[in-house]
């Protein structure tokens, strides 16, 4: 067993451990908690835009607008990362990123050119370590997250899409479900494909024609769904924090206690060693 | 006039700047000023850029700043999308979401 003075360095060094890792665990807690307030904002626009351009869309409209094409084949697509800018936030980065990394070598697997855009220091750093190149990288996107920034990401790839350079445009970023369940996923995001149209069609009178309204609202549809993957990807990069720093506080808690006990005993053990001492030079004068 | 009131939410992007009641709503469309009272045909329309006025049914009014965006009337809910919602008017105005009505030829119903 080692020395009590041993025991005590270990217990002072896990410590200090913990109470770093119980400050970010409530630096995360309250930053989740703004993060989850702007997810929760977002949705009565996004829900309402949906409604409303589901309600326009039609297959015939679909022709009509270079957002909503369908390519033929696939020649050439993009994957836009989103991942986070910091670690410690346990498999977060490490699970979107392997989302995107599947996801490349399926496209590559059919036949299409591929090219990456990520935004988020973690994804980047990977990246480059892999040699994988990337079209662009971004940083500057930080924990609350606009909707010019949604536009200054996604601006460049509609444009190449609508000029035909690229095919689809596919976003990688994590769906907030709850603090706990924040898986990663894949959107499509180009073509655009609104849902079913709804089954009661009501007659709107539109001013201007539907066909321009349509037009109007299908780049605010598109940079809305990447501003609502932005923000749900911030709330859900403070939950997974939270959770690691939990459990790593935990954890910690867990081996001082273990500690604790170790140090104790190799106190006694030191004392009892003592008394046997003294009982024994006491006998020996007898 | 229809009796009753009108369900109104003003959202943006960022968040949902009204939510309640009116009696009447006054909304800068594309190509001009449109009213809207309880009892409205159905009724889809772009937001230009101005002041959106909402008459609450125990009287007093309160205004917004818009800019961008759509308003949709259905059996008296109003819900109006904006791409900017505040209390000054926008600085930079985004405009890619205004349609000006010179662009639109409406007999042709051409994109």
């Amino acid at each position: 067993m080692a020395g009590a003075r041993e025991v005590r360095k270990r217990i002072k060094s896990v410590e200090n451990t913990k109470q770093l890792t119980r400050t970010m665990e409530l630096v995360a807690t309250s930053k989740l908690k703004r993060a989850t307030d702007r997810v929760y904002a977002a949705r009565p626009y996004a829900g309402a835009l949906d409604e409303i351009v589901r309600s326009l869309y039609s297959a015939e409209l679909a022709e009509r607008f270079p957002v909503l094409r369908r390519p033929t084949e696939m020649k050439r697509a993009a994957v836009l990362l989103l991942t986070a800018n910091r670690g410690q936030a346990g498999a977060f980065n490490a699970n979107l990123i392997r989302e995107a990394r599947h996801r490349l070598e399926e496209l590559r697997a059919a036949g299409a050119e591929t090219e990456l855009h990520v935004a988020g220091r973690k994804g980047i750093q990977f990246f480059r370590f892999r040699g994988e190149p990337m079209e662009t990288m971004r940083t500057d996107i930080g924990d609350a997250p606009t909707s010019e920034d949604a536009e200054s990401l996604i601006g460049p790839l509609r444009d190449k899409f609508e000029s035909g350079a690229l095919d689809a445009v596919y976003l990688v970023s994590s769906e907030f479900r709850s603090a706990m369940s924040t898986p990663p996923r894949v959107r499509e995001l180009l073509p655009i494909q609104p849902g079913e149209t709804a089954a009661s069609v009501d007659v709107f009178i539109m001013s201007p024609p539907g066909d321009h309204i349509l037009g109007r609202l299908l780049p605010l549809y598109l940079r809305n769904a990447v501003y609502t993957s932005l923000v749900e990807n911030a709330a859900a990069e403070q939950g997974s924090r939270r959770t690691a720093m939990k459990n790593a506080t935990d954890n910690a808690s867990e081996m001082l206690e273990y500690l604790t006990r170790s140090y104790n005993r190799a106190r006694q053990a030191q004392i009892t060693q003592e008394i046997a001492e003294i009982v024994g030079g006491a006998a020996g004068l007898e | 006039m229809a009796e009753g009131t009108l369900r109104v939410h003003v959202v943006s992007p960022e968040k949902t700047v009204f939510e309640g009641e009116a009696s009447a709503l006054v909304a800068p469309a594309w190509d001009g000023m449109v009213g809207i009272l309880p009892g409205h045909a159905p009724f889809l329309a772009l937001v230009g850029v101005g002041a959106l006025t909402v008459d609450l049914p125990g009287g007093g009014s309160e205004t917004f700043q818009v800019a961008g965006g759509a308003l949709k009337v259905l059996a008296n809910k109003v819900t109006v999308l904006t791409e900017y919602a505040g209390s000054e008017p926008p600085e930079v105005i985004p405009v890619e979401a205004i349609l000006h009505p010179e662009d639109v030829s409406v007999s042709a119903g051409n994109p």
